[in-house]
C-alpha cells in the first residue's frame, strides 16, 4: 500500500464513528459501533466509495436454538484502498435504521434479516420476500423453531403475488422450467411482446445452509459450502476456508496456495465457457452452442483428471487442499482448449445474426451496477473495474493481472469480458505451471487439519474472486466449531440487477438471453 | 442403484468416460426405451433445491459428446408428455407443490428418477428446510448416484428405470426386487 493510501486510510479510520478494534486479519478493519452511530458511518464509508459487500444478522453468543441477543455486521469494501471495514453494531429492540435510504443496494440484505431474524428496518422501503416463501411466517422464523413441524409452513402457491393491472398481464416462468434448469418464478409483465416488468423470486431453494453449519466442525462444514453452489464450488469454498483461517490463525502453504488459485481459474474457465454455450442456445445458435457444449466437456473431463472432480469438489480444504494438481494433464490439455475456444468465440462475434441478438440486450448501466453493489464480469461489463484478485490481493499470485471491462453493459459487452478474462486466465495458469510451485498429484494434501481446535471465540472474514464475481465469507469459530457463518456468493449480489436489466427496453425472447449471460445459479443465492 | 440395492456399474463421476461406452450405452437405452414405451422416452427435470451442479450434467446430455437425441430421448416440454420425472435436490418444502402439481400431471405409466447424493437423503438431512430422500415424497424406481452423477451415470441410471419399468407392465419380478 502507498503512503498515500495509508494516510487516506487512517484519516478516514479517525473519523469513522465507533471504535476502531484490533487489525488481526491483513486486509480487514473491524469496527463496532454503536446502534445510533452505524447510518453515520454507513454515510462516511459511502462519502470515500466505500462499496456495501454483505450485510447480515448474527447471534451475539453461538447458540444452537438462535435465541439471546443479535447484532447487525456490515462490510464495505474500500476497493481503492485494498481493505474490508467491518462494522459491527447491537440489534435493539428487534429493529435496525434502514441503509437503503443511503445505499438502495442494501435492500435485499435487509430483507433477509428481517425474514430469517424478525429484526425490522426501520424508515425503509416495505419489504419483498427473498429467501422463504410468502406463507411463512414473517416475525423471525428461525429463531427458536427448528423442531417445528415441517409441513406447517409448506406453500400452495408457487409464486408472490402481484397486481398487475391494465393492458398488461403477468405471463409466469416456473418454478419448475426448461430441461434441467434450475427453480425460480419469474413473473414477466407485458402487454405481448414487449417486456414491461419483472417479478423475481428465488425462494423455492433455500436450504438453510448458514444455520446448518453451526455446530460443524470447520472440514465438515466445508462438504456442505461446496454444495452451496456446484458451479462456484471452489470459489465459495474458498472463502469459508480464508474465513476459518483467519479466525484460527492457521497458514497456508505457497503451493497448497497456489493449487487452490489454480482450480479458482479452472473454475473460470468451464463456467465462462458454459456462459458462451448457454447465450449460443438461448439465441438459437446451434452449431455455436455444440462448439461450446464440446469444449465445455472437455474443461470438466480435464477438471476430472488434473484435480480430481469434474466440477472440483474436494480440492479445497481448511488450511490447505485435498487434492493435489496433475501438472502433465493440464499442460497438455489447457492450451488447446483455450485456443479453440477463442477460435470458436471469433466466429461467433463475426456472425451478425449473432451480434444483433446481443447487442442492447440486457443493459445494465454504470449507474445501475454502482448503486446496486454489482461484482464480477456483470459489473465488469458495465465498465465498473473492479476485481477483489487485484483490490484486495492476499498474495502475490495475480501480480500484473489485467482486469477486462467493457463499456456497454449489454450482453454482448458480457460476452466480450468473458473472452478476455478466459484469455486471462490461460496467462496464470501457464505462468503457474511453468513456476513448478504447484502440489502435483503425488504429493500428499498441503497441511491436513487437526482438530478441535482449542481457540476461543475468534472471527475471520474470507474473499476471492470466483467467476461470478467477489465471494465473501465470514465465520465466527469457537471450540472448533462453527458457532456463527455466513455465505455471500457473488449470485447473492448480482440477481438483485437481473430484473432491472430485463425492463430495459427488451422483448420476450431477450430474457433467456439475459439469464445466460449473467449466468448466475438460483443456488447460490437460495444457499 | 435401486432402492434395494441392485447392484450397479461403476458410476465414477471422475472417470474419464470412454467414447466407446457412451455410445453402447446410448444404443442399448434407445432399444429398451422403444421396447418399454414403444417411442422414444420423454423426460421431464424438477429441481428442488438442488447445488445445480445436476442440472449442469443434464444439460450435457444434450451436447454432442452425448447427443440423446439420436436416440430419442427428449426433455419434455411439458410435464403432459412426459413419462420419465427427474428429480434433483434434497425436496424443499417450498418446491413440494410444484413437484406434486408435475407428477400429477404426468400420464401413466411414468417412472421416477431421483438424480444424485441429495434426493437419496446422503447431503442434507430431514429438518424444518427440506425433505432429504425423495422416496418420502414420490415411489422411486432408481436413485442415481453421484455428487454430481456424470452424463454417462444418467445414461446408465435411465436403463436400469427402463428395466423396472418394463418388467412392471409385463408383471414380471423387478429387477432389485
Amino acid at each position: 500500500m502507498t503512503a498515500n493510501r495509508e494516510s487516506e486510510l487512517d484519516r478516514l479510520l479517525r473519523e469513522l464513528p465507533g471504535t476502531v478494534g484490533p487489525t488481526s486479519q491483513a486486509g480487514v478493519i473491524r469496527c463496532n459501533c454503536g446502534a445510533a452511530e452505524m447510518l453515520a458511518a454507513v454515510r462516511s464509508l459511502v462519502a470515500v466509495s466505500g462499496r456495501l459487500a454483505d450485510m447480515f444478522a448474527v447471534p451475539v453468543a453461538p447458540s444452537k436454538d438462535h435465541s439471546g441477543s443479535l447484532q447487525r455486521v456490515t462490510v464495505f469494501a474500500l476497493d481503492r484502498l485494498g481493505v474490508y471495514v467491518q462494522l459491527s453494531s447491537p440489534i435493539t429492540d428487534g429493529a435496525t435504521e434502514a441503509f437503503t435510504t443511503v445505499i438502495p443496494g442494501a435492500y435485499l440484505e435487509e430483507c433477509e434479516i428481517f425474514e430469517l431474524w424478525g429484526v425490522v428496518p426501520e424508515g425503509g422501503t416495505p419489504l419483498n420476500r427473498v429467501l422463504l416463501p410468502p406463507s411463512r411466517e414473517t416475525s423471525g422464523p428461525l429463531r427458536g423453531s427448528r423442531h417445528r413441524a415441517r409441513s406447517a409452513w409448506a406453500p400452495t402457491e408457487v409464486r408472490a403475488p402481484q397486481v398487475v393491472q391494465g393492458e398488461a398481464f403477468e405471463f409466469p416462468v416456473g418454478p419448475v422450467r426448461g430441461a434441467a434448469q434450475e427453480s425460480l418464478y419469474l413473473g414477466l409483465v407485458t402487454t405481448g411482446e414487449e417486456l414491461l416488468d419483472a417479478y423475481l423470486a428465488l425462494f423455492h431453494k433455500h436450504r438453510g445452509i448458514e444455520h446448518r453449519l453451526v455446530g460443524l466442525a470447520p472440514e465438515q462444514a466445508l462438504f456442505l459450502v461446496e454444495r452451496c453452489e456446484g458451479q462456484g464450488a471452489v470459489g465459495n469454498a474458498l472463502a469459508f476456508a480464508r474465513a476459518v483461517e483467519a479466525a484460527i490463525g492457521l497458514a497456508v502453504s505457497e503451493p497448497a496456495a497456489r493449487t487452490r488459485a489454480l482450480a479458482l481459474e479452472m473454475e473460470r474457465l468451464y463456467n465462462h465457457v458454459a456462459s458462451v454455450a448457454a447465450v449460443c442456445q438461448a439465441t438459437g445458435l446451434v452449431v455455436g452452442q455444440a462448439a461450446m457444449e464440446i469444449l465445455l466437456e472437455d474443461c470438466l473431463r480435464l477438471n476430472a483428471t488434473a484435480l480430481g472432480h469434474r466440477y472440483l469438489f474436494n480440492v479445497v480444504a481448511v488450511g490447505g487442499v485435498q487434492h493435489g494438481c496433475d501438472v502433465a494433464a493440464l499442460e497438455a490439455s489447457l492450451a488447446g482448449i483455450c485456443d479453440r475456444f477463442s477460435d470458436s468465440l471469433a466466429a461467433l462475434l463475426a456472425t451478425n445474426s449473432f451480434v444483433d441478438r446481443l447487442e442492447n440486450a440486457g443493459i445494465v448501466s454504470a449507474a445501475q451496477a454502482t448503486r446496486l453493489g454489482l461484482v464480477g464480469p456483470i459489473a465488469r461489463a458495465a465498465a465498473l473495474d473492479l476485481d477483489s484478485r487485484r483490490d484486495h490481493p492476499w498474495n502475490g499470485h495475480y501480480l500484473g493481472l489485467g482486469v477486462a471491462t467493457e463499456p456497454d453493459g449489454d450482453v454482448l459487452a458480457r460476452l466480450r469480458v468473458a473472452s478476455k478474462e478466459v484469455a486471462e486466465t490461460e496467462r496464470l495458469v501457464r505462468h503457474w505451471l511453468r513456476s513448478s510451485e504447484l502440489l502435483d498429484i503425488s504429493d500428499m494434501p498441503g497441511q491436513p487439519l487437526g482438530g478441535p481446535f482449542e481457540t476461543g471465540p475468534a472471527e475471520g472474514l474470507g474473499w476471492c474472486e470466483s467467476p461470478r464475481g467477489e465471494a465473501l465469507a465470514w465465520v465466527r469459530v469457537a471450540g472448533g466449531r462453527v458457532g456463527a457463518a455466513r455465505l455471500r456468493p457473488a449470485s447473492v449480489r448480482n440477481w438483485r440487477a437481473f430484473d432491472d436489466a430485463l425492463r430495459a427496453r427488451n422483448v420476450f425472447t431477450d430474457v433467456a438471453i439475459v439469464e445466460a449471460s449473467f449466468w448466475l445459479t438460483v443456488a447460490g443465492f437460495a444457499r | 442403484m435401486t432402492r434395494r440395492g441392485t447392484s450397479s456399474p461403476s458410476l465414477d463421476a471422475t472417470a474419464p468416460v470412454r467414447a466407446v461406452s457412451v455410445r453402447e450405452a446410448a444404443d442399448e437405452l434407445h432399444r429398451r426405451s422403444v421396447q418399454a414405451f414403444g417411442r422414444s422416452l420423454h423426460i421431464r427435470t424438477v429441481d428442488t433445491g438442488s447445488c445445480g451442479a445436476c442440472e449442469a450434467e443434464l444439460r450435457l446430455l444434450s451436447s454432442p459428446r452425448y447427443d440423446l437425441h439420436r436416440l430419442g430421448l427428449f426433455f419434455a416440454p411439458a410435464p403432459r408428455h412426459a413419462d420419465c420425472l427427474m428429480v434433483t435436490g434434497p425436496g424443499t418444502f417450498a418446491m413440494d407443490h410444484a413437484l406434486m402439481t408435475t407428477y400429477e400431471a404426468m400420464p401413466d405409466p411414468k417412472i421416477v428418477v431421483a438424480v444424485g447424493a441429495c434426493p437419496m437423503g446422503g447431503v442434507f438431512g430431514p429438518d424444518e428446510y427440506t425433505h432429504s430422500d425423495l422416496s418420502a415424497q414420490l415411489p422411486v424406481d432408481v436413485y442415481i448416484p453421484g455428487c454430481p452423477p456424470s452424463p454417462l451415470a444418467l445414461l446408465q441410471g435411465l436403463l436400469l428405470a427402463l428395466d423396472r419399468s418394463q418388467a412392471r407392465r409385463h408383471g414380471q419380478p423387478e429387477l432389485g426386487a
